[in-house]
């Protein structure tokens, strides 16, 4: 039978996605925490954007190169690299949602038993990545155009808008809806490759975690770079003389290269419309056409591998392992369980090897932008703030501690081993993980000068019993609000409200902490009080928050713990 | 004279799921003798998942006494579960670990010796022939292997009472074969086995006692093996239809 689009097939699989989506809202599967945290730090992004972005465009306006101002060129670069990036992030996102939606979704097996043909199924998997890349592109376009309509001077409007305000205003709405298109044919086409480094590396776990790590650490490295030049613009007028001649000739090489960015700049700026719109257009019209030609074979290939149970990887072969204690094997499953899981290898031991990097870079950032713009240092408050932030987003993992089990939960609790073994096996595992990764931090935050041996024990003793006090509440919480994955693979997907709610507490906290000790440091320094003062002070506050949010975690946990855990019939799947 | 070991006891055993729920099990009693294969029958959603899941100390049940050896399950858990072995309906296993880990952690969970977990696991390949399987991810097998792999975790350390729910589901015939008669062989060694199971013949000709549940009660306890003796013409599929459909 030919495999042709049917379009009448197609809106039965946008119906069954529209359901799927509303049942998310539903009352007892919403997860309200996540959904506002979502929304205050899209609202937070796009406010930070706004303000810097449009510092930036005013400094970077003001340019000159051979002694002449040419806001036109500069419009043309800026415009350009903005789009490019948007279209990048959209296109990095869209090889992800691909990836889930057209390969690891559990409806796909289903779907390859009906008389479903791969593309209907591919267009339709592809509209519903379009209508969730169409939001992010409507807030990054929109974010863009308004930040360069507020700050182009008004003598150069004529360049931003050569064809009347109607014609830019048009345009970024048609730039919102056309972006994600051609993100997500471009990502169709990178799908593929991607797939394929996918599962080469699907049972290479070391490999895996160590490339993981590495991108991660060099997309922080790429972040702290970005940071250190918002610190330099909030410092003065160093970033103008950064874009010298020679760098400002790099960038015009650079933006003829950044296609479909370019085109994009160039259809708005009205230079060279007609070519640039026809080039898009065949651009969208080739991605489209090649992704169609080749995405039945990409889904006959992936579909065949998760049926058979994904590559058969021979493992060299083992005898019976000598005996270890009963504590120790729980500890080794937890680490076997999580190392072996990619997407929990990379939340949680990437994360917390990046950490001490994360922790360095912005303080990098903080500390001189600070002793800048106060005159003092701060570097123990802000050690500790940052220390402290970060530990809670690395301990967000725990939140997983009981549902990750699946319904193996249930399995242990039929084995001969008491609750106390199993609950605190899985808290020891996780301090062990915090405690290396606070160390690390302590050690490089001392090893860069930043603060003294003594603070930077008090750093890591605070940190690691922050961390402890974080775990144990995520645990019990994660026990009392368990939800068990139905997926084939046991492996949680989506992050539910346990996550979220443990994310805003965890920040909340950091931020009590971390935002007490500098506003203290900040009276203390503005009065002229002693710093030695302020230090003592410092220490009691940290210690006290610390220590009353540890005893109170730890009653949380234990609290009736025995009878629930005797009791438990929770996850969903009893 | 002294009679048969008692290896399961149950009195009056009461589930619900919820508070306003139907009785999930309703005052189910009986007792597995040490030698015997015990099944449980019933239609889907009889309650004998349930009430193995009450056994093996997964559930949690409102009344009742489940004793294993002697150990009760709520007062002494960790007695009674030394003594037992379980094999889910679920097959759930740690996907993650390959078959022979699996193997190891319930061997250290179970504080087996390393001269007899050595020597129980070779029997046991020789039984379920994972073959070189057993150093792959779990995640890659079959229905099947994960049921093999979950009953040689199950059987590490020699429990004295091995619980097994819809133990034939997803095994090839040759392993069928083998794991009944790996059953036989192992009930006449002293152990006691209880299994549920949909599969009318194999229950008839491997236990020698069947526990019938409906909705949730326990509706008889009969002695398989006796009335085959009896009447050799005895038609078990009819037995069990007729008294299933009974109200």
């Amino acid at each position: 039978m030919k495999d042709k689009i049917d379009f009448s097939l197609v809106k039965t699989l946008l119906g069954k996605q529209r359901d799927e989506r509303r049942s998310a809202y539903r009352k007892g599967n919403f997860d309200a925490v996540g959904f506002f945290l979502r929304l205050i730090l899209v609202a937070l992004f796009v406010a930070v954007f706004v303000i810097f972005f449009g510092r930036f465009m005013s400094i970077y306006f003001s340019i000159r190169t051979r002694g002449l101002l040419n806001v036109r060129d500069r419009l043309y670069e800026a415009l350009t690299v903005s789009y490019m990036v948007i279209v990048i992030s959209l296109t990095v996102g869209g090889v992800g949602s691909m990836i889930r939606e057209l390969f690891l979704a559990d409806d796909i097996k289903l779907f390859s038993a009906m008389p479903v043909g791969p593309r209907s199924l591919f267009v339709a998997k592809l509209i519903s990545i379009y209508r969730k890349q169409l939001l992010l592109s409507i807030v990054t376009v929109l974010a863009v155009n308004i930040t360069v309509y507020l700050n182009v001077p008004a003598e150069a409007m004529g360049y931003l808008m050569p064809k009347g305000p109607w014609f830019y205003w048009g345009m970024t709405v048609l730039f919102c809806f056309v972006l994600p298109m051609v993100s997500i044919a471009i990502a169709s086409l990178l799908a593929l490759p991607y797939y394929a480094i996918r599962q080469f590396l699907q049972n290479r776990y070391a490999l895996m975690f160590i490339i993981v790590t590495a991108l991660t650490a060099l997309a922080f490295y790429a972040y702290a770079v970005v940071l250190g030049a918002v610190k330099e613009m909030l410092l003065g007028d160093d970033l103008k003389y950064f874009f010298n001649e020679s760098v400002m000739h790099g960038i015009g090489v650079a933006v003829y290269y950044l296609v479909p960015g370019k085109w994009l700049a160039r259809f708005l700026l009205n230079r060279g419309m007609l070519e640039n719109g026809l080039l898009m257009l065949a651009v969208l019209i080739v991605c489209a056409v090649i992704a169609l030609l080749i995405i039945r074979s990409i889904m006959v290939r992936a579909l065949q591998a998760r049926i058979s149970g994904g590559a058969h990887f021979m493992y060299p072969k083992r005898y019976i392992g000598d005996p270890r204690p009963q504590f120790g094997a729980l500890i080794r499953k937890e680490f076997v369980q999580i190392f072996r899981t990619p997407s929990y290898m990379f939340s949680y031991f990437s994360i917390a090897v990046i950490m001490p990097l994360m922790v360095y870079f912005c303080m990098e950032v903080a500390s001189s932008l600070v002793t800048k713009l106060i005159g003092y240092n701060f570097n123990l408050e802000l050690a500790l703030f940052l220390t402290l932030l970060f530990s809670a987003l690395t301990n967000v993992f725990c939140s997983t501690n009981i549902s990750r089990e699946g319904p193996m939960f249930y399995s242990v609790k039929a084995l001969p081993v008491s609750y106390r073994q199993v609950i605190s096996s899985k808290i020891v595992f996780c301090l062990f993980v915090s405690l290396a990764s606070e160390f690390i931090t302590a050690v490089v935050l001392f090893g860069a000068g930043y603060v003294p041996v003594s603070a930077a024990a008090f750093v890591f003793l605070i940190g690691v019993v922050f961390s402890f006090a974080q775990i144990c509440f995520a645990t019990r919480y994660d026990f009392n609000h368990a939800r068990f994955s139905t997926e084939d693979d046991g492996e949680i997907k989506e992050s539910g409200s346990t996550v979220s709610t443990i994310i805003v507490l965890g920040m909340l906290l950091a931020f009590l902490i971390g935002g007490s000790v500098l506003l203290i440091k900040l009276l203390y320094t503005l009065r002229s009080a002693g710093a030695s003062s302020a230090g003592y002070l410092t220490y009691a506050i940290v210690g006290g928050i610390t220590l009353v949010a540890t005893a109170l975690s730890c009653f949380y946990l234990v609290f009736r713990l025995r009878r629930k855990y005797y009791e438990f019939s929770g996850g969903g799947l009893m | 004279m002294k009679g048969p070991e008692e290896v399961l006891r149950i009195r009056g055993l009461y589930k619900k799921y919820a508070k306003n729920a139907d009785w999930a099990v309703k005052n189910v009693s009986f007792n597995c003798y040490a030698g015997e294969i015990v099944g449980l029958l019933g239609h889907n959603g009889a309650g004998k998942s349930t009430t193995l899941k009450c056994l093996e100390g997964m559930l949690p049940y409102e009344r009742g006494e489940i004793s294993i050896c002697g150990y009760d399950i709520k007062r002494q858990p960790m007695d009674a579960k030394r003594n037992m072995g379980f094999v889910t309906d679920n097959h759930a296993v740690f996907l993650k670990m390959t078959g022979i880990q699996y193997v190891t952690f319930m061997a250290d969970v179970y504080k087996v010796p390393e001269d007899l977990r050595v020597r129980r696991l070779a029997q046991l390949e020789s039984v379920f022939q994972l073959g070189d399987a057993i150093n792959n991810l779990v995640s890659s097998y079959s229905h099947g292997m994960r049921q093999k792999v979950c009953m040689m975790g199950s059987l590490i350390h020699h429990p004295k009472l091995w619980i097994l729910d819809e133990p034939m589901t997803g095994l090839d015939p040759r392993t069928m074969r083998a794991v009944q008669d790996f059953m036989r062989k192992y009930a006449s060694m002293g152990n006691s086995i209880i299994f549920s199971s949909h599969a009318l013949n194999t229950v008839a000709h491997l236990c020698d006692r069947v526990v019938l549940i409906r909705k949730g009660k326990q509706i008889n306890d009969i002695n398989v093996k006796h009335i085959i003796a009896m009447n050799p013409n005895f038609d078990f599929e009819e037995y069990f239809l007729s008294h299933e459909g009974q109200d």
